[in-house]
């Protein structure tokens, strides 16, 4: 038996937002806006998390699962409290974000997609992120807290130690974002 | 310089106010969309026609003829703002977004009005984390000020606009599968035709137009379609919004004459290379488009320029044999979605092209075989050239995957990972060659080496 329940909250957006869709339509186009909901909720999309908004939408939960397991920014098990992102495309592997990359697995001892023993963080390689000006690139985001979307730019190693050490401090290192 | 006299979009960039309402309209914002709502649709559409604005997205396609593909009398029409700006090297429309939200929902009141449009959408990416709260709060302030919603501007206009935000894929910028994704799937690219204009959304006549495309349409209306044509080239309207990155002194999203060349645009627009190194490639527009050397850059960065200038080379499938684009075209490069990517003399270009072969083999949709696996295969070759563990004939192997996925896809995301695997080859064919040449590789034994 699931335990989990989606909180009132999610249930009142959904509720505001099925007016800006047809009738006809609304459950299933709400399919990826409640799965986003549902992931700051949880911190994660897994089957149970899938099965509670298929019956909050009416839609079949292979349904969702499909459409969870497609996109690559729900996760799909538990991260930790803070997801680290770093971008290693084209412009930002000219610019050195292997080097950075590389520095993460290093002190952080995990690989892509792996999290820290503390639940602390979890690291990421991820694809272009529509800043490749400023590379390396990082994107910090804190569960719970979907308005801390910073990007961290022109990486180098001390700046990456820099927002390494903050993290561990349990911290977003904002000053050094924008 | 010059470069920088005129500006639709971008004159508020970097001003801190400037994503406010009050500040757009102290400068003059939202007269346009005023006007349009008193305005005959047709008027406004033939402004668009006039002013050859093209796709700004990557495809450039002629708005003012996407928008007459709409069927005449269509009961419900819809608008979907392409905010979905993932093609690496791309950055223009994130900015746009951050910086100038509030030209985008007047540009869309005009489309509206245009198109019979009274339910329009914008998908933003779902990464642009910081810029979707942006979009949300300038949506709620023209509601608030009564500028959408029932009566826009106390007129009999209705138009409400929905910030749908996505989820990391990139597929969901290719307009079909971002109507798949807006109707709540995943973003699987549907058969064109028919095109959405006829049958999009909901099976309804949608359009679907870039942010830059739709950011201009304000300018437009005020000062006519015919002033915008002039101030482009040819066939293209308007200047173009471009973001540069790479190794220049000063990366960053300019808005520029369709006239600048690649070498103005790295000398006189982004301070040249960094640490005064040389330029060995640039990739135009995303990295989609065939790359360009250095002997290539005095052609202007303008649509129609990049696909036929004889200046630049032919992609060639092998030494000699032209890439066939189909009816018996040939492929040069493309301008793109605007995002240019410099490279200097010290870049590996085996180790670039398998980094952009990796990002396609990890977006395919899955749909489509040839790209499903031929990107995975295209992938896998080009990491083993570039880890010194290629093999004779991998060159011809990588040329052949990549001709062989080309024009066999639903979308373009196939062609969008041969073209440039081509013309890396076509272009930098030595460096892979030199690289199998030193080659760590030793076959495994078989029976009969074995016996000899």
């Amino acid at each position: 038996m699931t335990s989990k329940q989606l909180s009132p909250e999610i249930e009142a957006r959904i509720e505001a937002l099925r007016p800006r869709f047809p009738v006809e339509h609304a459950d299933k186009a709400m399919c990826i806006p409640v799965l986003t909901m549902a992931q700051e909720q949880f911190g994660h999309v897994d089957e149970e998390v899938c099965t509670l908004v298929a019956t909050a939408l009416n839609l079949p939960p292979a349904h969702v699962l499909g459409v969870a397991t497609f996109y690559t920014m729900y996760n799909n098990k538990p991260v930790g409290r803070f997801h680290l992102q770093i971008c290693t495309n084209i412009g930002r592997q000219i610019l050195g974000a292997y080097d950075v990359w590389a520095q993460c697995k290093r002190r952080l001892g995990v690989g892509n997609h792996g999290t820290t023993e503390d639940d602390n963080i979890t690291l990421s390689e991820v694809e272009c992120i529509a800043a490749c000006g400023y590379g390396p690139v990082a994107q910090i985001a804190e569960r719970l807290k979907p308005d801390i979307p910073l990007y961290f730019e022109n990486l180098d190693a001390e700046r990456m130690t820099k927002i390494l050490d903050a993290l561990e401090e349990g911290r977003v290192p904002t000053e050094l974002g924008s | 310089m010059g470069y920088f006299d005129v500006k639709i979009i971008s004159e508020h960039f970097d001003v801190p106010e400037a994503k406010s309402l009050d500040y757009y309209e102290s400068k003059g914002g939202y007269r346009m969309a005023r006007q349009a709502t008193k305005t005959a649709p047709a008027e406004i559409h033939a402004e668009v026609k006039k002013s050859n604005l093209r796709g700004r997205g990557g495809a450039g396609f002629p708005t003012g003829i996407k928008w007459g593909f709409v069927p005449k009398d269509s009961e419900t029409v819809y608008l979907v703002v392409n905010a979905d700006e993932s093609e690496p090297g791309t950055f223009k429309d994130r900015h746009i977004l951050f910086w100038n939200p509030h030209a985008l929902i007047e540009g869309m009141i005009v489309a509206a009005r245009s198109l019979g449009v009274r339910s329009a959408y914008i998908y933003i990416r779902g990464e642009m984390l910081r810029e979707a709260p942006i979009v949300q709060d300038a949506i709620d302030q023209a509601y608030a000020k009564g500028y959408l919603g029932e009566r826009c501007f106390g007129s009999d206009m209705h138009l409400d606009i929905t910030l749908y935000r996505g989820a990391g894929a990139y597929i969901c910028g290719e307009e079909t599968a971002l109507l798949s994704s807006l109707e709540g799937g995943r973003g699987w690219p549907r058969l064109k035709p028919p095109f959405p204009a006829v049958k999009g959304l909901w099976g309804k006549p949608t359009i679907v137009n870039n942010v830059e495309t739709i950011a201009n349409l304000p300018w437009i209306l005020e000062h006519g379609g015919q002033a915008f044509a002039d101030l482009g080239v040819g066939r293209s309207g308007g200047l173009r919004v471009v973001s540069v990155g790479g190794h220049i002194n000063k990366p960053g999203v300019y808005e520029l004459p369709l006239t600048v060349t690649g070498n103005q645009l790295i000398e006189e627009v982004c301070g040249g290379m960094r640490g005064g190194r040389k330029v060995k490639a640039v990739i135009p527009g995303g990295v989609s488009m065939p790359v360009l050397t250095p002997g290539e850059l005095d052609v202007p960065f303008e649509f129609d320029a990049l696909q036929t200038d004889e200046r630049i080379a032919e992609v060639e499938v092998s030494p000699g044999v032209a890439f066939d684009l189909g009816g018996g075209k040939t492929l040069r490069t493309m301008a793109g979605s605007g995002g240019v990517i410099v490279m200097d003399e010290q870049t590996d270009m085996v180790s670039a092209a398998w980094r952009i072969v990796h990002f396609f083999a990890e977006e395919s949709c899955g749909q489509c075989t040839p790209c499903r696996e031929g990107t995975g295969w295209l992938a896998a070759v080009v990491k083993r050239i570039d880890q010194k563990q290629g093999r004779p004939g991998d060159v011809d192997l990588v040329a052949s995957i990549a001709d062989g996925i080309a024009g066999n896809t639903i979308c373009a995301l196939g062609d969008a990972a041969a073209w440039p695997t081509l013309a890396f080859l076509t272009k930098y064919r030595g460096e892979f060659e030199a690289k199998i040449k030193s080659s760590n590789y030793k076959p495994r034994a078989t029976r009969e080496n074995k016996a000899s």
